[in-house]
């Protein structure tokens, strides 16, 4: 399972072979959104640097395109927030959501693990669950972002189908631990919060 | 009581056992002398279907829980007193009388929740591969496949139109059409969610319409619309008129000229029933709807059997019905009449068939429900049953009726003459008790359960569950984690967050808690379904069969209605018939058997009040006192 390979089967799928890249952009310190309808995506701290990818290949930049994509498509609007303090999925969700102007966010991990977070709810509780990062695809997060944004207009969404693979945790646990590590690593307690513009560029 | 009241030597332990469709109720006295003194009640589950030997082990239950709750033992009991629960067993069934058929792929009519621009763009059908080779200045229609992503597409049509091609609207499989229409130099209207897209036939004129959010399309619903559109003569306008009446109401909608296309709405032919009463026999088409059935009904009541048309649906509903009934009862299918049905317009929603893009239209259909009269040998197995496994006697009492009407008659604030309205699972029945002690009772076709379907049916939730419990709990939407809008628009504060699964849902206020309706819908629509289901059979039930007790028929001859059975329960529906009474100048409410009771354990206390009337005299304790007032 190498990045090429991987690059190579989606390219078949694909109507044109290109990549995108996703560079985050500090804007400057996350703080309260104040629009009714706006969703957080929150970020960990290895997300989009250093990792590029999640545990299955699926390139940041295309998660945080279709988590946009679900939003936009559905009328919203989005910020995306990086948090630095943390890599617990729970604490960076909740977090986003306390800065959201509707109390909706999106969790992410630089895994891919995420979750749907909403600000009156305990830390550990959550609006929806994605646990096994490796079944979730572009397709996925678009749904996960549709609902995000349907959650913050006040609307009632059908949940996003999950998925379960009960070979996933054998086969992929060895290596989220590893990509826990990684990510653990890149958490930096003394920098706060920071708001970032994603800048998704199209490379052939 | 009973350590109070003296003449011990004349009391006996009776208990009124009372089989109901859906809850065996017990009534448990000492009777003596004509004296009743009522000891406890009990509650349980109908086990098996009402009128049938299965009932004894509910029977049973009632009776232990009764005597439970008295402290005496078994070996007291004299008397086991069971309802003659012959009368109902009731079928339902739901036939649509509709379908939409869109042929060669004329339309997509289906309501994407987020179609993007707005307008209308009529051109060619083209696929976006051969978009590059379109000829300029030419309108056409992009048609675009599975598995596109939205900022190719949109790059894709940027540039054709840069190319002047003249590029009006887009079909899309996925559900990208925001996403598309914000990325275009030019705004045009697109229809998304497109699952069967392929199939949309190339270069054939097409229009797209979208209407803003909030608005519904204008052009492609209206029959001279088309006509402007595509360019059609009278004949064909009037051909294309079924296509407009399919599209009213939607946001967007595409319509594909095809030389062969059509959408047909269809009535399907369900055949007729044969109703027979009153020396003759009437047919009547089920595809006429609900009104021409009852006023069928009406015109040979009293009804003493119905048929269906054989080979068609109606045909095979009753005679599921009547097998039902045969493998219940172990009656030969020719011997069981049906003696009642019910009948009530409804909207289904189902798949269109030949729709590419999965459209769900509301056809008609027609609810029925149908009542069936068992025979009396088999209460008679249940009360030899209960013989056996109690030890004493058991007396099968009166009609259920009679002796309902009794039992409502220790609600306080009733006199004679009084009606009783029954409102159970299966059956909604009714009886009158004149000045002259006559008793007069009917029974009719549809209650609770054909509520429970309608409403199931109507929200399309296909979970019996969640109909049952839309119908019997207030509705409320959680608009935080803190507070939920009640359905009259009251809010409520909670100190501890409510669950999660239930944020942002329309939820049934139950007394476990909060309960989410698996609905998209708002709270209004559910609670329209609701009310309304409940008014088209019970509302419609209780004047149906006041008609048919009420002297003359006319209802402004009865004095008092009282409400029972476990729908008299319900947080609306006795206000509904209240209502519906009102002008007739009759006091209607829900009863409250001895004053303590409620609604619940009339027919048990009118067997054991029966009973004791019979020991001592012809009439019930009641009257007799009323009698010796007077």
């Amino acid at each position: 399972m190498t990045a090429a390979s991987d690059l190579a089967a989606s390219g078949s799928a694909a109507p044109v072979d290109s990549v995108r890249t996703l560079a985050l952009n500090e804007v400057g310190p996350a703080e309260r959104g104040t629009r009714p309808e706006e969703v957080v995506i929150a970020l960990s701290p290895a997300f989009g640097d250093p990792f590029t990818k999640t545990i299955v290949d699926v390139p940041h930049a295309e998660v945080i395109r279709q988590l946009l994509a679900g939003i936009e498509e559905r009328g919203g609007v989005a910020r995306v927030i990086k948090v630095y303090k943390t890599a617990d999925l729970a604490a960076i969700a909740h977090h986003g959501a306390k800065l959201s102007g509707s109390g909706i966010a999106v969790g992410v991990l630089s895994r891919g693990t995420t979750v749907l977070h909403q600000r009156d709810l305990a830390r550990l509780s959550n609006l929806e669950l994605f646990p096994q990062a490796p079944l979730l695809d572009a397709e996925v997060f678009r749904m996960i972002g549709s609902n995000a944004a349907q959650y913050a207009q006040g609307q009632s969404p059908k949940p996003v189908p999950t998925r379960n693979d009960q070979m996933a945790r054998p086969r992929w646990q060895a290596k989220a631990a590893l990509l826990h590590l990684k990510e653990f690593e890149c958490i930096d307690h003394s920098r706060e919060a920071v708001e970032v513009e994603p800048v998704i560029t199209k490379v052939d | 009581m009973s350590l109070v009241d003296p003449p011990v030597a004349a009391l006996a332990l009776v208990i009124g056992v009372d089989i109901g469709n859906s809850t065996t109720e017990a009534c448990i006295a000492d009777v003596g002398d004509g004296e009743v003194g009522r000891l406890a009640s009990s509650l349980t589950r109908t086990t098996g279907v009402k009128g049938t030997p299965d009932n004894t082990t509910g029977a049973v239950t009632a009776v232990r829980r009764a005597l439970e709750a008295t402290g005496r033992p078994a070996g007291d009991l004299a008397t086991v007193l069971l309802n003659e629960a012959t009368p109902v067993i009731s079928g339902l069934a739901m036939e649509t009388i509709t379908e939409t058929i869109i042929t060669e792929s004329t339309m997509i009519g289906h309501n994407p929740d987020t179609p993007g621009g707005d307008g209308l763009g009529v051109g060619m059908t083209v696929s976006l591969d051969d978009l590059t080779t379109v000829e300029e200045e030419v309108p056409v229609v992009v048609v675009v496949g599975a598995g596109a992503d939205f900022d190719d597409v949109a790059h894709a049509l940027n540039t054709a139109g840069e190319r002047g091609v003249d590029v009006v609207a887009a079909v899309l499989h996925g559900d990208d059409a925001v996403l598309v229409v914000n990325r275009l130099t030019r705004r045009i209207p697109v229809v998304d969610e497109v699952s069967a897209v392929d199939r949309v036939p190339l270069g054939m004129l097409a229009a797209v319409e979208v209407a803003a959010p909030g608005r519904t399309i204008r052009t492609l619903s209206d029959s001279y619309g088309l006509a402007s559109t595509f360019d059609l003569d009278a004949e064909q306008t009037r051909q294309v008129s079924p296509v407009a009446r399919a599209l009213s109401g939607n946001r967007s909608a595409v319509v594909v000229r095809t030389p062969a296309g059509d959408v047909t709405d269809r009535r399907i032919p369900v055949g007729t029933l044969t109703l027979s009463g009153a020396g003759r026999s009437l047919d009547v088409g089920v595809d006429e709807g609900a009104d021409a059935i009852m006023e069928a009904i009406g015109r040979v009541a009293p009804l003493d059997d119905v048929h269906g048309e054989a080979g068609t649906h109606v045909g095979g509903m009753l005679a599921k019905v009547r097998d039902t009934m045969t493998d219940v009862t172990g009656q030969p299918a020719s011997e069981i009449r049906i003696r009642d049905v019910l009948a009530v317009d409804t909207l289904v929603p189902a798949v269109v068939r030949g729709g590419l893009a999965g459209e769900v239209s509301r056809e008609n259909a027609v609810a029925l429900a149908a009542m069936v009269r068992t025979s009396r040998s088999r209460m008679q197995a249940v009360a030899d049953a209960l013989s056996d496994e109690l030890g004493c006697e058991t007396i099968i009492g009166g009609v259920e009726g009679e002796v309902a009407v009794r039992g409502a008659l220790t609600t306080p604030g009733t006199s004679v003459p009084i009606a009783i309205i029954d409102m159970g699972g299966g059956s909604t029945d009714a009886a009158l008790l004149d000045r002259d002690g006559t008793v007069s009772a009917v029974h009719v076709a549809g209650a609770g359960e054909l509520v429970t379907k309608l409403i199931d049916s109507e929200l399309g939730l296909e979970d019996r569950d969640a109909a049952e419990s839309v119908k019997r709990h207030p509705l409320a939407k959680v608009e935080s984690f803190f507070h939920i809008r009640h359905e009259d628009g009251t809010v409520q504060f909670f100190s501890d967050p409510l669950p999660p699964h239930v944020f942002a849902k329309v939820v049934t206020v139950t007394p476990e808690g909060l309960a989410a309706v698996p609905v998209r819908g708002p709270l209004e629509e559910v609670r329209r379904v609701r009310r309304e289901a409940k008014r088209r059979v019970f509302v419609v039930n209780a004047l149906r069969a006041l008609a048919q007790v009420a002297p003359q028929g006319s209802l402004r001859l009865l004095g008092s209605v009282v409400l029972l059975g476990g729908s008299a329960l319900d947080f609306e529906i006795p206000g509904m018939v209240a209502d519906a009474l009102a002008p007739y100048g009759v006091v209607c409410g829900i009863g409250n058997v001895h004053g303590t009771e409620g609604p619940r354990n009339a027919v048990a206390a009118g067997l054991v009040d029966a009973h004791a009337g019979m020991v001592a005299g012809p009439a019930p304790e009641k009257l007799q006192r009323r009698a010796a007032a007077s």
